[in-house]
């Protein structure tokens, strides 16, 4: 028989305005199975749940319903305080008369009716529940950091000092990312070379942290704490055990006009190449598709020239798995390639401003490397189309950013600090030029930001029109840029030497295909979602996935280096046990109705549904049935609308409660 | 008037090549047993044979009397056929899209089966004598719109030429579009007034090969999911449960419409859920095995018309 207790909250007043609580509590205490019944101001404060667990005590109560609040608020609260007054903790649930009663609605007497339901439904519902046994999973201490920018490098530095090993996945040849080819950052102008290499020098050498770049993830499989991931590991073409980084292949090399896309093409490489000179590992990678070699069969010099004997022609793509407890994903951002329309994609390009056409107009991370004292121009800021000086230089901004007729509605957020960085290395570098900036508002919060800005004009000289281009052209050797100056309300025409356009942040080509290996979900820019967007900001729905950086979000160095970190705390507080604890809502089969259709295996987004073989004694097969692994399953309980006959459930929201809820009505 | 009778001559010759199939396979030991048809009591009736001898096979016979879908046989909820070896078993191309349907959701693996394929032209109509002439009016309803005359993937299939088939109207296409045509209101006093004639009788659940499960819903009592009784309201949740649970993986052998004693129109509603299945996800049942069925299935290109 059980003895069902029930704790009417009043919420101060967000329950109590709309619903007569005390009526509530007088009523369900005649509802069949209700020992006790009580209401109390703050039910969550420290005497109210004092109150419950003495009732607990004294009325010998078995299960507890608290109405209240949303489950989401609460529901953890309540279930420690029943856990503490030595109850099970999921024979505790929650009537929400917040939210769901007394915040919709304005008639006391129809919300107290309403609200007696409710309660009502969950002590009919809380007799069906179960004692459920927490579930426990081990944890593998090693993480895994998918992407080598400063966001990947932060997270794996911070995880790596913690004394866990990480695994280092980066796309191209060398770590650093974006941030490497960024001349100098704001607020600060501090080159970004100078305060990004040391960190990557650091990964390199850290004895904690295994670096696989050249390498991308064709594989996850697993769940949290208990991942297995390969990897492949494309063919360098170069032994990194072998080479020194001599870089005589390199100087050798007869092919030396390959437009280095680290240099946003502007710059040349060699086919046998590393990025940059601070590349970390500083190992060479031959560009198979632009290698004399690969395309004639013809030429080898570099393996001839290489002292060791590190160039291997023969090298082939390996598979390699890895076991890791936790993903911290980290792939940063791409510029919106504005020249053209992505193909499928439903954001339009930007043919009207010539980029692509227009030789000298260029995007920002170009400008980045023209400004770049390691860049192709050694710093000087030079056209890319004549190498003459521009004296005057017009930067436009949101193109693509907050352009809805254009695709993207979002803020890339970077661009108004990094134009007004733009605007300050040309006046120091061009002493006699003029910049302009056609903006549509200069959004600058952020420490120092908004001082930096203002530096741009009242120091640097930078003149900023509110407005946008309408038209950019050709005319001789000049760009006729033609907009208007909305706060005068005229129309402007500038004869600019050099463009630079502010295009839009974007998530990293591809940044789809991953997550559909990982299992998380993205917007649909395919920038990928956060658990909550205020509460759980660098977690995944998706458990043990940890996001950071630009990949989640427009980002600039210091939030995204913010974000690194937390990530990487996220990860440590889950290695700060050996074993994991998860709530045991998790689905389970009844077997003997189980015939093995497997449709619940089709369904399941998590694949925790396996196969499971009953024999008899003498080991005879008697039939296969489904079995749900608790460590994968997500409890969303798709398994449960899928199965024909009703033979898999998820604990805690079974057939029978959820039926037993309707009939209270 | 012979211009409606239906040429069946082949049918001679297919029972003759599954007659000696039948003694070859189990002479051999490639099967234990063979599943297929033989004669019954009344004349030109066939019913359901099990054999595990060869000295049975002359037993076996193929006849527009052989409506029987024999996939049912292999299920689990019914277990009539026990398991020990490869079985045998003789499908016309409705039966073989069911055996199909089977193999794709883990019930039947093709390499514990023998396909004894039958190039059919048709069956008779329940309604009509065993013995009566196969006709353009006493042809089963299903056969008037039948795509699959000529099951493909057998192991064996009899080498006989289909005669030319005359281009049948179709009865359920025309019921559906009579239906479609109705307003709701009228929809539903039709299909009320069928489910109304149902008496729980769940032979229609019997026969079907894709009603599998060895503890149906419907049995189930913690909670009642549907009413036992034989009344308005849980007649019409069972009969929504059996065409939901039937949609997308229904072959359109049309047996719980020829089983049940209430002639409640079946097979319409499974055909009209067959009609929604191909017009929303392109899918038909076929001889081919596919994995994931329609509704368990998520692609981008679903039709999202229904968000609203």
């Amino acid at each position: 028989m059980s003895r069902i207790g029930v704790f009417i909250c009043h919420c101060g007043e967000n329950i109590s305005r709309t619903v007569d609580v005390e009526r509530v509590a007088s009523e369900i205490g005649k509802h069949p199975g209700v020992a006790f019944s009580t209401d109390y101001k703050y039910m969550c404060s420290d005497p109210g749940q004092t109150l419950l667990k003495k009732a607990i005590q004294e009325q010998k109560l078995t299960h507890i319903v608290v109405a209240a609040c949303s489950p989401r608020m609460h529901e953890k609260t309540f279930r420690k305080a029943v856990e503490a007054a030595g109850l099970n903790p999921f024979l505790c649930e929650m009537a929400n008369i917040r939210e769901h009663c007394s915040w919709v609605h304005e008639n006391r007497e129809e919300a107290t009716l309403k609200a007696i339901d409710i309660v009502g439904m969950m002590v009919e519902r809380v007799k069906k529940n179960r004692i459920l046994p927490t579930i426990t999973v081990p944890v593998t201490k090693r993480s895994l950091v998918i992407g080598g920018g400063i966001a990947g490098i932060q997270a794996a530095l911070d995880i790596a000092d913690c004394g866990h090993e990480v695994i280092l996945v980066e796309r191209e040849p060398s770590i650093g990312g974006h941030m490497a080819q960024l001349s100098e950052t704001f607020p600060t102008l501090d080159c970004s070379q100078c305060i990004m290499t040391p960190k990557m020098v650091d990964v390199a050498n850290h004895p904690k942290i295994k670096l696989y770049t050249y390498s991308e993830i064709e594989l996850v499989e697993g769940y949290i704490g208990n991942f297995q991931v390969t990897i492949k590991k494309k063919a360098r073409s170069v032994d990194e055990d072998k080479c020194t980084g001599c870089g005589v292949c390199m100087t050798k090399c007869p092919q030396k006009k390959i437009p280095n896309k680290f240099d946003q093409n502007i710059g040349m490489r060699t086919a046998i190449y590393v990025p940059f000179p601070q590349a970390v590992p500083n190992t060479p990678v031959i560009d198979r598709e632009n290698c004399t070699w690969f395309k004639t069969g013809k030429c080898g010099i570099c393996q001839k020239v290489c002292g060791p004997g590190a160039v291997d022609f023969e090298q082939q793509d390996r598979l390699i798995v890895e076991a890791v407890g936790a993903i911290v994903v980290a792939t940063g951002f791409d510029l919106y390639s504005i020249a053209e329309k992505p193909k499928g994609s439903p954001i339009k390009g930007y043919g009207e401003f010539g980029h692509g056409k227009i030789p000298d107009v260029i995007d920002g991370m170009t400008f980045e490397r023209l400004a770049s004292a390691s860049g192709p121009t050694g710093g000087r800021i030079l056209r890319p189309s004549d190498g003459k000086e521009p004296k005057q230089i017009v930067f436009i901004q949101c193109i693509g950013s907050r352009a809805r007729e254009k695709g993207i509605s979002y803020c890339s957020k970077v661009c108004c600090m990094y134009t007004a960085k733009h605007t300050m290395l040309y006046h120091h570098k061009v002493h006699d030029g003029q910049a302009y900036v056609f903006f549509m508002d200069a959004r600058t919060p952020g420490k120092s930001y908004d001082e930096f800005w203002r530096r741009s004009i009242e120091e640097e000289e930078a003149v900023y029109i509110r407005g946008m281009v309408s038209r950019l052209y050709q005319k001789g050797d000049k760009i006729v840029v033609m907009g208007s100056d909305i706060a005068v309300g005229v129309q402007v025409e500038i004869e600019a030497d050099m463009v630079v356009l502010a295009t839009a942040v974007m998530p990293q080509k591809g940044a789809d295909t991953l997550a559909q290996k990982l299992g998380i979900s993205y917007d649909k820019y395919h920038f990928y979602s956060e658990a909550h967007a205020k509460l759980r900001p660098v977690e995944c729905a998706t458990a043990g996935i940890y996001l950071a950086g630009a990949c989640q979000g427009p980002k600039d160095i210091p939030e995204t280096v913010s974000q690194a970190s937390a990530a990487a705390a996220k990860v440590m507080t889950l290695f700060s046990k050996d074993k994991l604890e998860r709530e045991p809502i998790v689905a389970r089969v009844r077997e003997i109705g189980c015939v093995g259709c497997f449709a619940c295996k089709k369904v399941c987004a998590y694949g925790a549904i396996e196969e499971k073989e009953i024999r008899d004694r003498q080991g005879n097969l008697i039939k296969v049935v489904a079995y749900v692994n608790p460590g994968v399953c997500a409890g969303c309980g798709t398994c449960q609308a899928t199965c024909p006959s009703k033979s898999v459930e998820l604990d805690g929201y079974t057939d029978e409660q959820i039926v037993a809820m309707i009939e209270a009505l | 008037m012979n211009i409606h009778v239906l040429d069946k001559s082949i049918y001679t010759a297919v029972t003759e090549a599954i007659r000696s199939e039948a003694t070859r396979l189990l002479t051999a030991g490639d099967v234990t047993v063979i599943v297929g048809y033989a004669a019954a009591r009344r004349k030109g009736s066939a019913q359901p044979i099990v054999i595990t001898s060869s000295a049975d096979a002359d037993k076996l016979i193929f006849t527009p009397a052989c409506v029987n879908n024999l996939a049912v046989y292999l299920t689990k909820a019914k277990k009539e056929i026990p398991k020990g070896g490869k079985i045998g078993i003789v499908v016309k191309g409705c039966d073989l899209k069911a055996l199909v349907g089977l193999m794709g959701e883990s019930q039947l693996k093709r390499e514990e089966l023998y396909l004894i394929g039958v190039p059919c032209v048709g069956v008779l109509a329940s309604t009509v004598q065993p013995a009566t002439e196969l006709t353009a009016e006493t042809i089963a309803s299903k056969c008037r719109e039948c795509d699959a005359h000529l099951p493909s993937g057998c192991d064996l299939l009899p080498n006989v030429v289909l005669p030319p088939m005359p281009q049948l109207e179709g009865k359920y296409s025309a019921e559906i579009a009579r239906l479609e045509a109705l307003p709701p209101a009228e929809r539903w006093a039709f299909w009320k007034e069928q489910f109304a004639k149902c008496i729980k009788c769940y032979a229609c659940r019997q026969v079907c090969p894709f009603c599998f499960c060895e503890q149906c819903l419907c049995d189930r009592n913690k909670p009642q999911m549907v009413d036992t009784t034989p009344r308005p309201a849980g007649n019409t949740a069972w009969h929504i449960v059996r065409a939901m649970h039937l949609a997308g993986r229904c072959a359109g052998c049309a047996e719980c419409e020829r089983v049940c004693p209430m002639d409640i129109p079946l097979n319409l509603l499974n055909r009209k859920m067959a009609k929604e299945l191909k017009e929303l996800f392109d899918y038909e049942a076929g001889f081919e095995v596919n994995e994931k069925g329609p509704l368990s299935t998520y692609t981008e290109k679903d039709d999202q018309s229904f968000i609203k």
